[in-house]
C-alpha cells in the first residue's frame, strides 16, 4: 500500500505542502504543542513591546 | 555525486512536527484544528512593531483572500510562500526533474525537506520587496525600545524578522494541522479570511453590509433606486457599491450551488473483489479531479507577475508605458494591466463608469481575454501536474486498487489492465475539470461576491470546506467503527 498522505483510503490529498509518513532519524522533531505556544508567546511579546515603544 | 546526496545533509535535518502515536480521536483532532485557528486569528491581529501608523498598501493586494494573513499583521505572508514553493514543486516535479520517486521512503523525506526549505527561501524572497521596496510596508521614523533607539534601515530589518518568524510559523501551524488536526492549514487559513469577509459583507453596519443597503433601499431615503425598471434602478439595485448587490448576491449563492454540485459529478469505476464474492465497491473519478488548489497555483502565477509589476513600479520612476502605468497603486495600462485578472465588475463593467478613466472597452476585453485564457490553459496544465505529484495518475491509482485486492468486474485482475482503464477516464477527467475550475474563477470574479470576497477565493473556501464536510464525515463512520480504520488502512 502506498504509504504516502493518501493512506486514507483512495482520497485526493488535502493540502499544498506533502507530508509522508517516513522520517528521517536526524530530523528535530518539535511537539505540536510547542509550535502553538511559540505562537501565542511571539503575538504576546510584539505586542507588549509595542506598548512599551 | 547527484545533488540527492550532496543536499541529504541539510534536507534530512529540517525540523518536524511529531506525527502522532496511532489514531488520535475525533475530538483531539477538532481540538487541534480550532486552537490553531484561534493562534491564526490571534496573530493576524498583532500588528508588526516599527510599523508606520499609516500602514502603507498591501503588495498582496487583490490576492488576500486567496494567500490568506492580514497585512500589517505578523500573518503579513499569509501562504504566499508555501503557495509559491508549491509552484516550483510542481512544476520541477511534473516534468520530472527533481527525480525523486516519492514510493520510496529515503525519497520522500528529502521531497518533505526540499519542500521546507522552499518555503524558508520564500518566506525570506516574499519578505524582502514587502519590507525594503518602497510603500508597501513604511517604517515608523523612529522606534524607541527602553534605552534603544531604531531608526530606518534598522526598523525594517526589525520588521522582516518579525515577518520571517511569522511566515515560518505559518508553515508549521499548516504542518500541526495536517498532522493532529482536520484538513490542512492551508484551507484553513483560505476559509478563515473568506468567511470572515463574508460574514461582515451581510452584516456589516455600512454602505458594504448587505442588510444595512436594504434597510436604507426600503426604509430610508438614502440610497434612492428609482424606477425598478430603469436604468439607474437597475444599476442601483443589482451591481453599484453600496446597492442592492442583488448580482453579489445571487453569484455567492450560485458559486456554493455550482461547487457542491461539481462536486458530486462523477464518472464510477465498478469495483469487486477478486476473492470475496460479493464485496463491491466503486472507484469515483470526480469532476473536479485534481482538487480546486491548483487553481490557487494559477492565481499565484498570477499574482506573481503584479508583484513584480509593483515592485517595478515602486522602484522604477521611468518605467516605460508599454510595461505598466499605474495610477494611484492601481495599474491602469501596459504589459501589466493586460496580464492582471479581472477581479471585480468595478474591473470590467465598462457602462457603470467605475472602470478607470482612459481604459478603451477594447482593452477591457483584451484583459478579460488573457485572463480566460491564461485561467482554463494554466488550470488544466497544474491539474494534470497536480495529479501526478499527488499519486493520483492512472499508474498510482491502477496499483492501489490492485493493492486493496479489488478488480475491475469482466477484466483480467492485473495492474497493466486496470492501468489501460483508468487512462480512459483520469487524463480526460482531470484536464476537463481544471479547464472548468479556471472557468468558473474567472466567471466569479467578474460578477462579484457579497462582502467583496475575491470571487476565485470563495470558490475555493467552497470547495475546501466541502472536502472537509467529507473528511468529517470519514472520521465519525470509522470513529464508530474501529474496524474501517483497517479496511481504510489507517493505523
Amino acid at each position: 500500500m502506498d504509504r504516502g498522505q493518501n493512506t486514507g483510503g483512495l482520497m485526493s490529498s488535502a493540502g499544498l505542502v506533502r507530508y509522508f509518513d517516513s522520517e528521517d532519524s536526524n530530523a528535530i522533531r518539535i511537539d505540536p504543542k510547542t509550535v502553538i505556544a511559540f505562537g501565542v508567546l511571539l503575538g504576546v511579546f510584539v505586542q507588549l513591546l509595542t506598548f512599551v515603544s | 555525486m547527484g545533488w540527492k546526496e550532496a543536499a541529504e545533509p541539510v534536507l534530512t535535518r529540517m525540523p518536524t512536527v511529531t506525527r502522532p502515536d496511532g489514531h488520535v480521536p475525533f475530538k483531539k483532532k477538532l481540538g487541534w484544528t480550532a486552537g490553531i485557528l484561534v493562534l491564526y486569528f490571534f496573530l493576524t491581529n498583532i500588528t508588526l512593531l516599527g510599523i508606520h501608523p499609516q500602514g502603507g498598501e498591501d503588495l498582496f493586494g487583490q490576492f488576500r483572500s486567496i494567500l490568506a494573513g492580514e497585512h500589517g499583521s505578523l500573518m503579513q505572508v499569509g501562504i504566499g510562500p508555501i503557495v509559491t514553493a508549491s509552484i516550483v514543486l510542481q512544476l520541477l516535479g511534473g516534468a520530472n526533474l527533481l527525480g525523486l520517486d516519492t514510493d520510496d521512503p529515503r525519497d520522500q523525506v528529502l521531497y518533505q525537506g526540499l519542500q521546507k526549505l522552499l518555503v524558508i527561501v520564500m518566506t525570506a524572497l516574499t519578505a524582502l520587496p514587502m519590507v525594503f521596496a518602497g510603500g508597501f510596508l513604511p517604517p515608523a521614523d523612529v522606534l524607541q525600545l527602553g534605552s534603544l533607539t531604531f531608526v530606518g534601515t534598522q526598523i525594517q530589518t526589525l520588521m522582516f524578522i518579525q515577518i520571517f518568524i511569522g511566515g515560518v510559523l505559518i508553515l508549521y501551524m499548516d504542518e500541526v494541522v495536517s498532522k493532529w488536526g482536520v484538513g490542512s492549514g492551508v484551507g484553513l487559513f483560505i476559509i478563515a479570511g473568506v468567511s470572515q469577509l463574508l460574514v461582515s459583507g451581510f452584516l456589516s453596519m455600512s454602505d458594504e453590509g448587505f442588510f444595512y443597503s436594504w434597510y436604507q433601499i426600503l426604509f430610508t431615503n438614502e440610497v434612492t433606486a428609482g424606477s425598478w425598471l430603469s436604468r439607474e434602478g437597475f444599476n442601483t439595485l443589482f451591481i453599484a457599491d453600496g446597492g442592492g448587490q442583488l448580482l453579489a448576491l445571487a453569484t455567492t449563492l450560485l458559486i456554493f450551488g455550482i461547487v457542491v454540485y461539481a462536486e458530486s459529478v462523477r464518472v464510477e469505476i465498478p469495483l469487486s473483489h477478486a476473492r470475496v464474492k460479493g464485496a463491491r465497491g466503486r472507484f469515483p473519478v470526480k469532476l473536479i479531479y485534481a482538487s480546486v488548489l491548483p487553481m490557487i497555483l494559477v492565481r499565484a502565477v498570477q499574482a506573481n507577475i503584479q508583484f513584480m509589476g509593483q515592485i517595478l513600479n515602486s522602484q522604477w520612476a521611468n518605467m516605460p508605458a508599454w510595461l505598466g502605468e499605474y495610477s494611484d497603486g492601481q495599474v491602469v495600462g501596459g504589459f501589466f494591466y493586460y496580464t492582471a485578472p479581472i477581479y471585480s465588475p468595478n474591473d470590467w463593467m465598462w457602462w457603470t463608469g467605475q472602470v478607470p478613466a482612459g481604459i478603451e472597452v477594447w482593452q477591457i476585453f483584451l484583459r478579460i481575454s488573457v485572463d480566460l485564457t491564461f485561467m482554463v490553459i494554466g488550470g488544466a496544465i497544474f491539474a494534470i501536474f497536480w495529479v501526478e505529484t499527488t499519486n493520483m495518475g492512472p499508474k498510482a491509482t491502477a496499483q492501489q486498487i490492485q493493492n486493496s485486492g479489488m478488480q475491475i468486474p469482466g477484466f483480467r485482475q492485473n495492474a497493466g489492465v486496470v492501468e489501460k482503464v483508468m487512462e480512459r477516464y483520469i487524463p480526460q477527467v482531470t484536464v476537463i475539470g481544471g479547464a472548468l475550475v479556471g472557468l468558473l474563477a474567472v466567471w466569479a470574479n467578474m460578477l462579484g461576491t457579497i462582502g467583496a470576497v475575491d470571487g476565485t477565493g470563495l470558490l475555493l473556501a467552497v470547495s475546501i470546506t466541502y472536502k472537509l464536510y467529507e473528511e468529517i464525515a470519514e472520521e465519525q463512520l470509522m470513529e464508530m467503527h474501529p474496524m474501517m480504520r483497517q479496511m481504510f488502512g489507517k493505523g
